[in-house]
């Protein structure tokens, strides 16, 4: 019986979406996971169908996110075996019930048997078990979400150093350039980050030093001293965090002298004669950062705050506080403006192009949510040093040579703390304190119950190395060393499981993470990868650029086992939902390639998986179509692109948004991409010279 | 109980077949691998002429087999499967989900050494490595004993108390494809002793919105696994129990363990499958010497029967353990190291010699049985407690 796929308008899509989910909220796959997309929209256009639906469903994402025990996600019959038998799993299933019902022992109707496995599950470890049921006739819906790889060890609030400044690991890019630790010379060097890998949740150890503290897995390695016999040199050796114990001493980054002054991103100046404008305060604004500004903007971070609307920058420093007096001074000499100091408590500063100013430095806007951004530790030391000095004047105080800051922004007291790391300061742990409403803090009474932190920090005498080098050796390995110390690790604690990230970084294989240097790990290939990808076992290297080989042909390779065999993405819901239903109402097993994308393994933002997935239709390296026996049909945009060729986008509009591919585009790969090119147009044009058009 | 015993002459495989006919399962999913063939072979006969029911998968694979009778298991239905040496090593993983989901399996085991070499011959190591899956493990004598445990192996599995797969083993060769006599019960005794109804528990049907296999990560997994241990305690009870019944029924005794001999005897042998039918042999043939000397036979291997283990052998002198089956590096042969930690701190037991042999169909002769039996002795007369040594290659 040939297929015919039913029609789906808008409206069907209206009326059934009033049945309810069957893939329920309260899972935990990934904002943005095309997965869950798509097995909503299976689920429900089976639930339209009448007939009651039971899934098998392969270890995998799909499965591990949305059955955490005692919960689970699927208001339907669902089982998960393990990850390579859902299809053997299904046809055990499915003849329980036929024998069963044979012999009265089960009421006698029609069931859709639907089995999800995503592309691990299905093109190589499952690949048997699926041919084997299909060959046996066992009536289900196979629907393969393909992802491209196996997606599975940093925490992810861990910040690394890279050329730029200071990062969030989360926004760490393919190609950026991160401090490393040079191995050979022990010097500090930049290399490029080759690879970012989401790990997934896992228990997550806290290690800290004296100065120094970062949340990793227990698999990860760390740079560690081995202490030598006497008169043999001590070496370096990386061991897994699982191996360390207290007392072990590992490599910390302390200094980073090779700053340079940071010129300033252009942003929008208005000036008199602009529309509605009439009388403007004509400020003068810095184009390259000095270490006056950085000392006006070390008050700014510690009690100031912005409001362009009303072109005012403003201070709370209370009369004759030196604060006060110091921003006074420092507005006249920078920008020469004369601040109002009429209010006792505050100082305001009225221009709304240095409002602008500030607020394009991405300090963070609330007391709670400032923070020290990346360009920040780009500088030079004497900058740096001014933008400590003038923190300290806002909130912060010393006793003896001990010095104190005081803030309710966590992360202000984190990115504080590796920045004083960068220049040889002596740092403590952030501590935490909740004080009622009343209390004097740092000249102030709290307004209300207030949480804040601290961190003690203070300069580091330089040991005279050139006289007791040996001894100061044995302190620390590294003494002479200008970039790097050794620390040893006062604990090592279990926190809790949380989501992980990783990076890969070329030649020296390391970087550093929370100032402490640490090794990169291993996303791997499945034989439904692209070609040219990047992964963890296909790394672009220098010679071989990510994945040599072309995907399987998965869809094709189920087409020849004589069965219903369908393309399909999430982006087309009504595309994928008349499949789904055409593929149930066959009498017979059927299989469903799902082009699901995955924004962690790929390398885009969240919110733009559907617009991928689109683009991977559109350039025609996943096109949409089904085939029986000797039919081979393209549908929705598919079958347009076929009739109207010049509307095809280029492959690279699909490659150049995600991360995995970023590598491709450098010129020494400009080959690879017109091959890849090459291959697609190639299958286009063997799927279209088959294939008829709906 | 009836009065005619039907006695056929049928080889192990044969039986195993014909008694799980009689059960007539709702599922058998099976692959074929020698020694165990036959099984899959006349099964899918009595399925194609209409015997039975049963729906017949012919998977591809052992590990398809496995998954599919768990899927099946699940479902609520009956299901049967049977394996052999890498066979069993290739469901290995799905053996402990089915364990761990509690699917009440019977899987018949013909027991065959593991490759490499290559080898088809019986050998014990295949089912005794997988004494730490959570399955009731049975071993058989003889074609009559494949015949019984078959039976008896449904009604454990699927005792409320229990809810575990179970699975039993018989030599490959020495046991499957020897024809023996088997007396054989009627569809109505058999009937009589399995329940009719089909297991009461959670099942994967469309009746039931309810979620397998779930994720459990460190805040239950511990509790789930407990329960299949004590349920794995719950066993014994039930087995012995179901044996019991058994023997009411088929008129034929059956016990946990099988003690030959034993009463006077100051030296025993422990053995378990058809290397214990040698045992007995060798038995006769020293008391005609003069020698008080009796055997032990083990048919329920896991749960271990250690308070059996006890008493069958407290006040003997010297134990000879034979053992067919490979284990290198190890403190004493599989089952020697079982029962070695079932007597720890008891009074009044035996030195314990292991002696691992017959491996990869390899004959232990009578004559080499007593060999070892006089080396058991002499190691006891000279005060040594334990030892494990090989027996019957080239040196």
């Amino acid at each position: 019986m040939a297929i015919v796929l039913p029609k789906v308008s808008v409206k069907d899509l209206q009326e059934w979406s009033k049945l309810g989910e069957v893939f329920t909220s309260g899972h935990r796959l990934c904002a943005g996971c095309g997965a869950g997309t798509m097995a909503r929209q299976v689920t429900l256009a089976a639930k339209v169908l009448g007939d009651p639906m039971m899934i098998v469903n392969a270890t995998g994402c799909l499965e591990v996110a949305s059955t955490v025990y005692p919960y689970t996600a699927w208001d339907v019959p669902w089982l998960h075996n393990a990850f390579e038998n859902a299809a053997a799993t299904a046809s055990g299933a499915i003849e329980a019930m036929k024998s069963m019902q044979r012999k009265g022992l089960m009421r006698e109707r029609n069931v859709n048997m639907i089995v999800f496995g995503g592309d691990g599950g299905t093109y190589d470890i499952g690949l048997q078990s699926l041919s084997g049921a299909i060959e046996r006739g066992h009536d289900f819906l196979y629907v393969c979400y393909n992802n491209g790889a196996y997606m599975n060890c940093l925490s992810l609030d861990t910040h690394i150093m890279t050329k730029d400044g200071l990062k969030r690991v989360t926004d760490i890019q393919l190609g950026e350039l991160v401090y490393a630790f040079d191995q050979n010379t022990n010097d500090l060097v930049l290399k490029e980050c080759s690879g970012i890998f989401d790990n997934g949740i896992k228990e997550v150890y806290e290690l800290k030093t004296l100065h120094h503290s970062i949340k990793t897995t227990i698999n990860h390695p760390f740079l560690t001293v081995q202490r030598s016999r006497k008169n043999y040199e001590n070496k370096l050796i990386w061991k897994t965090l699982e191996k360390l114990k207290p007392g072990d001493e590992i490599i910390v980054l302390k200094d980073m002298n090779d700053g340079k002054r940071y010129s300033f991103k252009e942003i929008k100046i208005s000036k008199k004669g602009d529309y509605k404008v009439h009388k403007i305060n004509e400020i003068k604004l810095p184009e390259e950062s000095n270490p006056d500004l950085m000392e006006f903007l070390g008050l700014y971070v510690g009690d100031g705050w912005t409001r362009p609307h009303k072109a005012e920058t403003g201070f709370s420093f209370p009369e004759n506080s030196e604060a006060r007096s110091r921003l006074v001074f420092l507005s006249k000499k920078l920008f020469d403006l004369e601040p109002s100091t009429a209010h006792q408590n505050d100082v305001y500063l009225y221009s709304v192009n240095l409002a602008r100013f500030v607020d394009s430095l991405d300090f963070g806007k609330g007391a709670k949510n400032k923070i020290i951004p990346s360009w920040v530790f780009t500088l030079p030391y004497e900058e740096k040093e001014a933008f400590v000095k003038g923190l300290m004047q806002s909130d912060g105080y010393s006793i003896g040579k001990s010095n104190r800051y005081v803030s309710a922004s966590y992360e202000l007291l984190k990115t504080l703390r590796l920045l004083l790391q960068t220049i040889n300061y002596r740092v403590g742990k952030i501590h935490q304190q909740t004080k009622k409403k009343g209390t004097f803090v740092v000249y102030r009474q709290l307004l209300e119950d207030s949480t804040y932190g601290y961190v003690c920090f203070s300069k580091k005498k330089k040991p005279n190395i050139n006289k007791y080098l040996s001894q100061a050796k044995q302190r620390d390995f590294l003494a002479d060393n200008e970039y790097f110390s050794s620390e040893k690790i006062v604990s090592i604690e279990f926190i809790k499981e949380e989501p992980t990230i990783d990076l890969r970084v070329e030649d020296e294989h390391n970087f550093i993470a929370d100032g402490i240097v640490v090794h990169n790990t291993g996303i791997q290939r499945s034989s439904g990868t692209p070609q040219g990808a990047a992964t963890t076992t296909t790394p672009p290297g220098t010679v071989i650029p990510g994945k040599i080989e072309w995907q399987k042909p998965l869809a094709e390779i189920m087409a020849a086992h004589d069965i219903p065999t369908f393309t399909a993405s999430p982006a087309y819901p009504r595309d994928l939902m008349a499949k789904v239903q055409a593929a149930l109402k066959h009498d017979g097993p059927a299989f469903m390639l799902v082009d699901s994308p995955c924004n962690l393994g790929q390398r885009y933002a969240p919110d733009m998986s559907m617009e991928i997935a689109k683009l991977a239709v559109k350039t025609c390296f996943f096109p949409l179509f089904y085939t029986y026996k000797e039919d081979w049909v393209l549908t929705g945009i598919s079958s347009r692109l076929a009739k109207n060729p010049d509307r095809k986008l280029p492959i690279e509009d699909y490659l150049k948004p995600q991360g995995r591919f970023r590598h491709l585009f450098k010129p020494e790969w400009k080959k690879k991409l017109i091959e890849i090119q090459d291959t697609v147009d190639e299958k286009w044009e063997r799927l279209v010279t088959k294939a008829t058009c709906v | 109980m009836s009065g005619v015993r039907q006695v056929v002459g049928m080889t192990g495989d044969e039986a195993v077949a014909h008694a799980a006919k009689l059960v007539n399962p709702d599922v058998v999913a099976a692959y074929p691998i020698t020694p165990q063939t036959i099984i899959a072979e006349r099964y899918s006969d009595f399925v194609n002429n209409g015997e039975v029911d049963t729906s017949f998968i012919s998977v591809e694979s052992e590990h398809s087999a496995m998954s599919a009778c768990v899927g099946a298991s699940l479902t609520g239905a009956r299901v049967f499967t049977a394996t052999a040496s890498a066979g069993l090593a290739l469901m290995y993983e799905i053996l402990y989900v089915a364990s761990g989901m509690r699917c009440p399996i019977v899987l018949a085991v013909a027991n065959r050494a593991f490759s490499a070499p290559i080898n088809i011959h019986g050998e014990c190591t295949d089912q005794l490595v997988c004494r730490d899956a959570s399955w009731v493990s049975l071993f058989g004598e003889s074609a009559q004993e494949a015949y019984d445990e078959t039976i008896l192996s449904f009604k454990i599995a699927e005792h409320p108390d229990v809810m575990l797969p179970a699975m039993f083993g018989i030599e490959g060769f020495i046991v499957t494809h020897a024809l023996e006599r088997v007396e054989t019960l009627s569809k109505q005794q058999v009937d009589d002793f399995i329940p009719a109804s089909r297991i009461v528990r959670d099942r994967f049907c469309p009746d039931e919105n309810k979620t397998f296999g779930s994720l459990v990560l460190q805040d239950y997994y511990m509790e789930i696994k407990r329960q299949q241990e004590e349920a794995m305690q719950n066993a014994y009870k039930v087995t012995e129990d179901a044996m019991q019944e058994f023997s009411e029924l088929s008129g034929r005794k059956m016990e946990i363990t099988e003690k030959y001999q034993l009463e006077d005897a100051d030296y025993a042998f422990v053995s378990y499958g058809a290397t214990a039918g040698n045992a007995k042999a060798v038995v006769d043939r020293l008391r005609a010497k003069g020698e008080k000397v009796g055997a032990l036979k083990i048919r329920l291997f896991r749960p271990f029967p250690s308070m059996d283990m006890f008493q069958a052998l407290s006040g003997i002198k010297a134990a000879t353990i034979l053992d067919r089956s490979a284990t290198f590096g190890s403190p004493g042969t599989i089952v020697q190291t079982d029962i070695a930690s079932a007597l720890y701190g008891k009074e009044n037991v035996p030195s314990l010699h292991g002696y691992i042999n017959g491996l990869g169909g390899r004959v232990l002769t009578l004559p080499e049985i007593e060999e070892v039996y006089e080396m058991s002795k002499e190691y006891n007369n000279i005060g040594i407690n334990s030892t494990t040594d090989w027996v019957g290659y080239r040196k």
